[in-house]
């Protein structure tokens, strides 16, 4: 089964060796320095093919180096992977996900300034502000992804639903409509935290009445016992007739096979999943659709995430073998081979889709999207909290209830 | 002493010494005697001191800190985190009455259910020893497996447990399981017995197995029924075995982390969050000193209830 969401990590060691002759011994290198070691976050099993081709390509440009992938899960990554890094043993180019660990790392003084690098230079300079900390470009987030629900144009098309809803009145009209023609209009994974936490990016977007909505949350600005908060629960009470029955209780993996298989119209969790989808046996067309809770003057088309942010270990004794890597990865040819590999859009610009969803679901990267907001959290407890408030409303608790409960463990955070 | 016994102590020794001599020697301790030997458990004890004693004693350090787990500053708040997680953490106090609750439902089922297998599986007979072996089963599987097959059996979509009850007819039972909140924590409490109820049987088996057949012999012929019997028999001889089923029983259900975060992902949600699975996310959270304060309740929880069953299951043989 494919894992979903930022749930594995791989090791990439570059090893260089000692003339062009035969690699030599892992540990020859570390006491030699030459080496390094790069964490990357994965969406994707199949990142590690794609990455082992990519890490051909890369040796081949330059002689007398040796890459080598180890693939690690990484549930444990927020608790360990800093601690890993931070000594240099291993990561002397490394990823992050947005939010609270690029904070972590960035505080940690693991990022080197890329802002001069000749990598920058590859990006559209709108998406990379995910790697930025003040005046410093200390990351480069490579990936664009959509934590908006896909949908199944063919069933789509069959209930006569309208694809692009302008307001949250014709989001709900285009549900009936699919359940009407017979089939589930959504399948959310309400009980994967991880994945089942997106379909907020799209929630709160255009109900909350700042940009960094979560951000102020967490400090205590905003509350979501707030009336616009409340607002967005019970538009999330209103979605209840829509989703897969006992939604608070499926899994990531039944939700995918719900929508692979044709019985779910949509699948709230994001275009990181189409590879998974495809992967299960999905053939129809896929579109994504944004669950527009306002009333038609909502200042956002979309919701997108610039993450998996590459970086240089500051501690790394081999930082140009590192910046080589990042470098090369950010090539467009290289970044196309692996958004069209993966599935994936990436941040790097110039690039050609060839890959027929991403070429179908390119015209997301030019609509005015809200970048997701979930990971404006810094602290995890938090985040979980006010995100489980939308979980328990779909459960049945009333949202004036599930704020206060949210509320409580924020305010004891504060 | 008499004549003989003192010309036996003050003959020649082979060494050259008197045998007195030599029995005082071998009274004395051998590392009196060779204080090298004192040097052959060095390694293990440097290698506890190392791994255990270590961590524990930085463990107590950091926990009156407020270290993040990877600054170079950090300050000392001396008993302020252990008063956060009981009085301003909403998130421990949840943990911790889940982790209760979770150890109370598993010790009671699983060592009711081990007990009832075993008594009903013990005779050697083919059959018997097949269902032993299938009971046996989970027990060699890895938690983390056992996590993802009745994760898929919970599913409400696709699960074995709601096809079974539709096939049956049964419809009105098919639940939500996890997703239930009211629930969730008793389905993995179901998953933890099928886990280890296997082992403990064995443990009970190997109770029964050494009572004597006589004494159910002779309490047949004074006419005593089966209750009787495993009043007065029975429960006297397995009760020793119920103080280890117990003790092992808590202890694997205070740690059931890696069934929880296999089963309902990571972090769990509230309803299934336990001391276990909330340290980890604090640690994850990166409030390092916060962390090791839960750790050490949550060590101090683990030496507590042990002690107090040690109290109130003094279950002995009769007579000793």
């Amino acid at each position: 089964m494919r894992r979903a969401g930022p749930v594995s990590y791989t090791h990439l060691d570059v090893h260089k060796r000692h003339g062009a002759g035969r690699p030599v011994h892992r540990r020859r290198h570390r006491q030699g320095v030459s080496y390094t070691h790069l964490d990357v976050y994965k969406r994707q099993g199949e990142d590690k093919a794609v990455f082992d081709e990519l890490i051909k390509r890369f040796a081949a440009k330059h002689d007398g180096v040796e890459v080598a992938q180890d693939i690690s899960t990484s549930n444990d990554y927020n608790a360990q992977g800093l601690q890993k890094v931070r000594g240099a043993a291993i990561g002397d180019a490394f990823a992050t996900f947005r939010g609270a660990q690029f904070k972590n790392f960035t505080e940690a003084g693991i990022y080197t300034e890329l802002k001069d690098s000749k990598a920058v230079g590859n990006y559209q300079p709108g998406l990379l502000s995910a790697g930025k900390s003040g005046d410093s470009q200390l990351g480069l987030p490579y990936q664009v992804v959509f934590p908006m629900p896909m949908a199944n144009a063919d069933l789509f098309a069959k209930a006569g639903a309208d694809i692009a809803p302008k307001n949250w009145d014709g989001f709900l009209a285009m549900c009936e409509k699919l359940a009407a023609s017979g089939v589930i209009p959504i399948s959310w994974p309400g009980g994967d935290v991880g994945n089942g936490g997106q379909l907020f990016n799209c929630m709160i977007a255009n109900n909350a009445p700042v940009d960094d909505m979560c951000a102020q949350i967490e400090q205590g600005k905003l509350k979501v016992t707030d009336d616009w908060f409340i607002k967005m629960l019970n538009q999330y009470k209103e979605l209840i007739p829509y989703l897969q029955p006992n939604a608070t209780g499926t899994a990531v993996e039944p939700a995918q096979n719900l929508f692979s298989q044709g019985k779910a119209a949509m699948l709230a969790t994001g275009s990181y999943h189409i590879a998974a989808v495809r992967g299960l046996g999905a053939t129809f067309p896929i579109e994504l659709v944004f669950p527009n809770t306002s009333d038609g003057s909502g200042k956002y088309e979309g919701a997108y995430n610039a993450t998996f942010i590459l970086g240089v270990n500051s501690a790394s004794k081999n930082q140009a073998a590192a910046a080589a890597w990042i470098d090369f990865l950010s090539e467009p040819e290289n970044a196309g081979y692996y958004a069209n590999q993966t599935a994936q859009h990436v941040t790097v610009d110039k690039v050609e889709y060839t890959n027929p969803d991403l070429k179908r679901l390119s015209p997301w990267l030019e609509k005015k999207t809200a970048l997701a907001a979930r990971f404006q959290f810094q602290n995890l407890d938090v985040r979980n909290a006010v995100e489980a408030s939308a979980t328990a409303v779909v459960s049945g608790t009333s949202p004036e209830q599930a704020a206060e409960a949210a509320q409580k463990i924020v305010d004891e955070r504060l | 002493m008499s004549t003989h016994t003192k010309m036996a102590a003050e003959r020649k020794a082979p060494d050259g010494g008197t045998e007195t001599d030599a029995a005082t020697r071998r009274r004395r301790s051998p590392t009196r005697a060779n204080p090298a030997l004192y040097l052959f458990p060095l390694p293990a004890v440097a290698i506890i001191a190392f791994f255990l004693v270590m961590p524990t004693l930085q463990a107590f350090q950091y926990a009156i800190t407020d270290w993040n787990g990877f600054s170079a500053a950090f300050n000392y708040v001396g008993l302020d985190n252990f008063v956060r997680a009981f009085t301003k953490d909403s998130l421990f106090t949840n943990a911790l009455t889940n982790n209760l609750k979770f150890v109370l439902m598993v010790v009671i089922a699983q060592t009711a259910f081990s007990l009832v297998l075993a008594l009903l599986l013990t005779k050697n007979s083919r059959g018997s020893i097949l269902l032993r072996a299938l009971f046996f089963f989970p027990t060699i599987l890895s938690s983390v497996s056992v996590a993802f097959i009745w994760k898929f059996i919970y599913d409400p979509n696709f699960g074995l447990a709601n096809a079974v009850l539709g096939g049956v007819g049964l419809e009105a039972l098919q639940g939500s399981y996890l997703g239930n909140n009211a629930q969730a924590l008793y389905w993995v409490a179901v998953t933890q017995v099928w886990f280890h109820a296997g082992q403990m049987m064995v443990v009970y088996i190997a109770g029964l197995q050494a009572i004597p057949r006589e004494l159910y012999e002779a309490a047949e012929m004074d006419g005593a029924g089966k209750w009787q019997q495993f009043k007065s028999i029975t429960w006297p001889f397995v009760a020793p075995a119920t103080s280890i089923v117990v003790a092992y029983t808590t202890v694997q259900s205070f740690k059931a982390f890696d069934l929880i975060l296999g089963i309902a992902g990571n972090p769990p949600k509230q309803s299934l969050d336990i001391l276990s699975t909330r340290i980890y996310s604090t640690f994850a959270n990166s409030e390092f000193g916060y962390a090791a304060a839960q750790s050490i309740i949550f060590m101090a929880m683990i030496a507590l209830v042990t002690w107090l069953q040690r109290r109130l299951l003094r279950l002995t043989p009769k007579g000793e």
